[in-house]
């Protein structure tokens, strides 16, 4: 019996020594919740977000909810029942987050959100930091007209309309294609059509091989994400097709960049996930301090091209 | 052994006994409060009146740095508490003559604004919780400084809107956790639950928002919406239940095989969105308090009571007990194992039918993806608290028991601040803990051949 006896009192022994951990005083405690902790992109967020938080003196609890709203509602509660200074809150569902949001109102618990946006009447936040989504957008808009040169032609759309944020790319795509269009009598760039992808990678094989079928004389396509666009790839390299069709995606993640080394994908809008968690902590701190705080905090995408590819060591 | 080991055995036996999770949900509760002991302050009205009667009695030992004429500046929360706490304090300092030149009750912002037009301040009176903030840092020097009501040790996990928290949180689960108890016991399973949330939530929701006049729309349609919901998923734990006893399918592939059905059918009724389209009164039931208890505990503490007479005084849990340990033996004694079966997980669907419409009172509104996983979790609490997988025992209360142990470690751990890969760590390792120790209880493990 001892046998067990001992490893269950070893246990309750370390969640007791977690639990006295640190008890220095600090300025308060900030309490994040994001959709997913096993995404990087969040991962990246929780690290700059506890830099900065240290840095002026603040305690940080960061969770994932793993894609369930009824738990991102319930850590924000214990949020409010723990006493939080502000919450930060990447909203998993912008909708349903609403009642959790209102609770926070209640209690006057400032709200703020990065990456995802609260979309619910009555749901205050007091700020939202993410990147511009419409600014990257027009980045991937740019290089297509570079990668195109002076001849022009076809392109579809890959997108993802259930997103706001995927919206906006496409937004900031169309609007510098038709500033370019309006310039010149010949070679414009025509989107030939936008085709539903999810952001997933298999829908976005399908739509792309979709797209070979109505436009066969493509020459670019621009999907909003690298899932999506990674799809369009397979399809592409499927039909012989690759080296023919410019691919522009969105978001930089590792099995994009690599596409981008590889010549698959020809460049990538990546967000700065350091920065979304850098900035909602200050503003977090700045609100916190009596000061000014913008309602929108946008931070630039920037293009990932094959030259950044080249200098990047984290890729093989 | 010997010597240490009958007492232990006694102990174990004692805590996994009839109801004996009770006593390691008890100790979970100690261990919890134990460690969340944390400095607390009175808040409003008697949170200014301890404030006041420290400056006051200030004035009186160290007149050096607090003197009569003191100029003192208010600063409170915005809401409802701060503005008591200001108009208190304000209140008793005024009458031992002290002096209040400002006041603000709000946001940082407007604090510091009126802070900034004040003029001349010697001390700034505030709430514990504002005290820290940076706000006050350009403000504070040795002419200036900063007092709160003094602070006292009590555990966070025992304040009102703490055990508030977990019992509305566990709700969900500990409903749908009711009619898995009985499947279980027929020595069954339903993993269709989880998927059985999204649609009773999503038929609600839409129900309201189509027919029932969007935000306008008023109890009766709440109601009627709400009993859609449960009647959809009683229906589908019928279907469930002829499949299981009609076809002898076994009952770990049908409702595997239900699970994916019913959360396309959410899906597609959701129209693959969230539908939030709801009023906000539609809460009562999953946020609303009535005499300080949240309405969804109510309804689970009566849920429950329900359960538990019907199967221990009624015939129908009688029989659900006799098919579980020997289903051939009650067969031959005359009991229909087919309808007990049927009726079971027609039962186990109207209470995730209302589990669900809890759900989608909580979020104030209904979509495809809302419990995704919570079979895991209900059968979970369901073999925490006592009822073994392979029928014939068990007992409804017990299940609350376990579903509770799963809510306070939960929540005992977001108030600790572990992360969530520790939390599904430890979340994990305790379930396996809790059935270990049912096994050495029983005895069973010691006649295992392994496997």
């Amino acid at each position: 019996m001892k046998k067990f006896i001992k490893p269950l009192f070893t246990l309750l022994i370390t969640i007791i020594f977690i639990g006295c951990g640190e008890k220095k005083k600090s300025r308060g405690l900030i309490g994040a919740t994001c959709m997913n902790i096993a995404n990087p992109f969040f991962k990246v967020i929780e690290e700059s977000m506890r830099d900065e938080a240290a840095k002026h003196g603040y305690d940080l609890i960061y969770l994932g909810c793993e894609m369930d709203i009824s738990k991102q509602q319930k850590q924000i509660q214990d949020f409010l029942a723990k006493g939080v200074v502000a919450v930060a809150v990447n909203p998993k569902d912008s909708k349903a987050i609403g009642t959790a949001v209102k609770e926070c109102n209640d209690a006057n618990v400032p709200v703020f959100s990065f990456d995802v946006r609260v979309q619910a009447p009555d749901a205050k936040v007091v700020s939202h930091v993410g990147t511009d989504n419409f600014q990257g957008g027009e980045l991937a808009g740019e290089a297509m007209i570079k990668s195109l040169g002076e001849a022009g032609g076809k392109v579809v759309v890959i997108d993802f309309r259930a997103a706001e944020s995927c919206i906006e790319r496409v937004k900031g795509f169309k609007k510098v294609i038709d500033a370019y269009n309006a310039q010149r009598e010949s070679g414009k760039i025509e989107i030939a059509a936008e085709l539903a992808g999810d952001g997933l990678r298999d829908k976005g094989f399908k739509a792309a091989e979709d797209a070979l079928q109505q436009v066969p004389d493509m020459r670019g396509i621009f999907a909003i994400n690298d899932p999506s666009g990674l799809g369009a790839v397979g399809a592409l390299e499927k039909a012989g097709k690759l080296d023919q069709v410019t691919v522009i995606a969105f978001d930089g993640m590792p099995a994009g960049k690599q596409a981008i080394k590889d010549g698959k994908i020809y460049a990538d809008p990546v967000q700065h996930p350091d920065k979304i968690g850098r900035e909602c902590i200050r503003a977090i701190v700045s609100h916190l301090s009596g000061e000014e705080v913008q309602p929108n905090i946008d931070i630039p995408a920037s293009l990932y091209t094959k030259e950044t590819a080249d200098a990047d060591t984290s890729l093989n | 052994m010997s010597a240490f080991g009958k007492p232990a055995k006694k102990l174990l036996s004692f805590i996994s006994g009839e109801y004996g999770m009770a006593a390691v949900l008890l100790l979970l509760c100690i261990l919890f409060s134990a460690l969340t002991i944390e400095e607390k302050s009175p808040e409003g009205t008697k949170g200014g009146e301890k404030l006041a009667a420290d400056i006051i009695k200030l004035t009186k030992t160290d007149p050096t740095n607090y003197p009569d004429n003191l100029k003192i500046f208010i600063a409170a929360n915005k809401g409802k508490i701060g503005q008591n706490f200001a108009n208190s304090l304000k209140e008793e300092l005024n009458n031992s003559g002290l002096k209040v030149t400002g006041q603000a009750v709000g946001d940082p912002l407007e604090v510091r604004k009126l802070l900034q037009s004040a003029g001349d301040i010697d001390l700034i009176a505030t709430t514990s919780s504002m005290e820290s903030l940076p706000l006050f840092d350009s403000f504070l020097d040795n002419e200036t400084k900063i007092r709160s009501p003094r602070t006292y040790l009590w555990p966070v996990f025992l304040t009102p809107v703490n055990l508030r928290n977990i019992t509305s949180q566990i709700a969900v689960i500990a409903i749908l956790a009711i009619g898995m108890t009985m499947v279980i016991i027929t020595a069954g399973i339903d993993l269709s639950v989880g998927s059985m949330i999204a649609l009773s939530a999503v038929v609600a929701a839409s129900i309201i928002e189509k027919m029932g006049g969007a935000a306008e729309a008023g109890t009766l349609v709440f109601l009627v919406a709400s009993l859609a919901g449960v009647l959809v998923c009683t229906l589908s734990g019928a279907f469930t239940g002829i499949m299981v006893s009609q076809f002898s399918i076994p009952p770990f592939i049908a409702t595997l095989a239900m699970m994916q059905v019913l959360r396309g059918i959410a899906f597609k009724i959701a129209n693959n969105e969230t539908i939030s389209d709801v009023p906000a009164s539609f809460q009562w039931l999953g946020n609303g308090l009535s005499y300080g208890i949240p309405n969804c505990v109510i309804l689970m503490i009566i849920l429950y009571a329900l359960a538990h007479v019907m199967m221990n005084k009624s015939m129908l849990g009688r029989y659900i007990y006799a098919i579980g340990a020997n289903a051939e033996a009650s067969r031959m004694s005359g009991i229909s194992p087919k309808k007990i079966k049927f009726t079971v997980y027609a039962i186990c669907g109207g209470t995730a039918g209302l589990g669900g419409i809890v759900m989608a009172s909580q979020l104030q509104s209904g979509a495809g993806n809302y419990g995704v996983t919570y079979e895991l979790m209900v059968i979970a609490a369901v073999v925490v608290g006592g009822t073994s997988l392979f029928g014939g025992k068990g007992k409804v209360l017990g299940t609350l028991i376990g579903a509770f142990i799963i809510a306070v470690i939960t929540n005992g751990m977001n108030l600790l601040l572990l992360g969530s890969e520790t939390q599904m760590i430890v979340l994990g390792l305790v379930i396996l803990i809790a059935i270990l120790i049912e096994r050495i209880r029983s005895g069973e493990w010691k006649n295992a051949v392994g496997g």
